[in-house]
């Protein structure tokens, strides 16, 4: 049993923070133009389908992190082997997130400073964050993610004067296959990468919420997606919107006669903060119970400057993570979110039925 | 180059402080300087200005390789 707790709503405003992330700069399903609204709505309802197979895998072994999970289900061997490419994906996400940062900061807020050092100034304070425990990033969640949907709603407000609402319309001018793998990215970005959840679930006090808590926050981020995506296509345009990096920055610069740029830095060092902190912590997690360390905050320091030097060491330039992200991360990530899932399940479920005490209730 | 050095070297001593005075077992030490041996390189790379192909190269080719991406 895990010793640390967190409340309902604590992992309700972690899920929803991890969820907003980097999307909250980057605005998702770009590829879909000005249908990406409808590649929002599918991608967020395959989304939540999603997040309950995890909700079920959680709650078909109680108790248990990914890890110990995946030792159970694939065998020792073959088990560590999953662990380790998890441990993995888990660095390399919260590298991926760390660089939309630094990208993000460098190019709108400190343009004259080096990225690598906001990158890691923001990792150690993470690390410190990540080493005071599952339940001091709980209430972190409680007391700063609530503020993201609260930017989110000041600055569409504020540009309310500024609107052309046939700005989405033709409606599928392009066919549906633009909308559905837009769909796709969206379900693997951002989604999927709740995986690193898995080794959050067991903290939950009260189980029977997980699966409520889960599809709300789920819920709630798709809407605000589409929120921001109809703000940001009325106030600038498909065309604009396509072709514009951080896009939310970019409507944010139109209100006039004040400048709330700062809101959207706000946005993402909560939701950004709280992404990295996640994977930093799964990674640290399933590596200390892999080698058999007593504890997961040994590792933290090395795990976060690798991932700072990872974070740099990727990619030449914004255009390289973007078009990598936009093309290559998907496919990348469906072993890791979806196929490995759906077998932990299949297999989850298997062993439930082989159980004697199958329905029972102990 | 000699930053590079400088900021490994600090981090490296306040870690190893830690872990002498607790008494860790030898793997934490070895998780741990693989990690940060692995950084440093990449680190002096970079500040050499030699970047190494990197891991989303490698991903990216391997997908090419097995015929998920064009």
């Amino acid at each position: 049993m895990e010793k640390e707790k967190i409340s309902g709503i604590q992992l309700f405003l972690l899920l929803l923070g991890f969820l907003f992330g980097s999307t909250v700069i980057l605005g998702p399903a770009m590829g879909a133009k000005n249908d990406a609204w409808l590649a929002i709505i599918l991608g967020g309802a395959t989304g939540v389908l999603l997040m309950q197979v995890y909700v079920a895998i959680s709650l078909l072994n109680p108790s248990k992190a990914l890890v110990d999970i995946l030792r159970e289900k694939m065998g020792k061997v073959a088990g560590n082997i999953i662990a380790i490419l998890y441990i993995w994906y888990f660095i390399h996400l919260a590298s991926l997130v760390l660089r939309d940062f630094g990208e993000f900061i460098c190019t709108v807020t400190f343009p004259e400073t080096p990225m690598v050092v906001v990158i890691a100034i923001f990792a150690f304070i993470l690390v410190y964050a990540v080493n005071s425990g599952i339940e001091v990033l709980g209430r972190l969640g409680e007391l700063l993610v609530p503020i993201i949907p609260l930017v989110t709603l000041i600055i569409s407000l504020s540009i309310i004067t500024v609107r052309d609402f046939t700005a989405f319309l033709p409606v599928l001018e392009n066919g549906m296959s633009p909308v559905l793998k837009a769909a796709f990215n969206f379900v693997t970005f951002p989604f999927g990468e709740t995986i690193a959840f898995l080794m959050l679930f067991p903290h939950l006090n009260k189980k029977d919420k997980l699966k409520n808590v889960v599809f709300l926050s789920a819920v709630t981020s798709t809407i605000v997606v589409i929120i921001v995506f109809f703000r940001d296509i009325i106030v600038l345009g498909s065309d604009l919107m396509s072709r514009s990096t951080f896009t939310p920055h970019l409507s944010s610069l139109l209100i006039p006669g004040l400048n709330i740029e700062p809101l959207i830095d706000i946005n993402l060092l909560i939701g950004g903060g709280i992404k990295i902190s996640v994977c930093i912590y799964a990674a640290a997690r399933a590596l200390s119970q892999i080698t058999g360390i007593d504890d997961y905050r040994k590792l933290t320091g090395a795990i976060a400057t690798f991932c700072v030097v990872l974070s740099i060491w990727g990619f030449g330039n914004v255009l390289e993570l973007f078009i990598w992200s936009e093309k290559v991360w998907p496919y990348y990530s469906f072993p890791f979110q979806i196929a490995i899932p759906l077998l932990l399940l299949l297999l989850s479920l298997i062993k439930k039925g082989k159980s004697p005490n199958a329905g029972t209730k102990k | 180059m000699a930053i590079v050095l400088a900021v490994f070297a600090v981090l490296i001593f306040y870690d190893l402080k830690e872990f002498i005075r607790k008494k860790e077992p030898a793997r934490v030490f070895v998780i741990y300087f693989l990690f940060m041996a692995a950084s440093l390189a990449v680190s002096l790379l970079l500040a050499a200005g030699r970047r190494p192909s990197s891991p989303a190269q490698w991903i990216e080719a391997l997908l090419k390789m097995i015929g998920v991406m064009q």
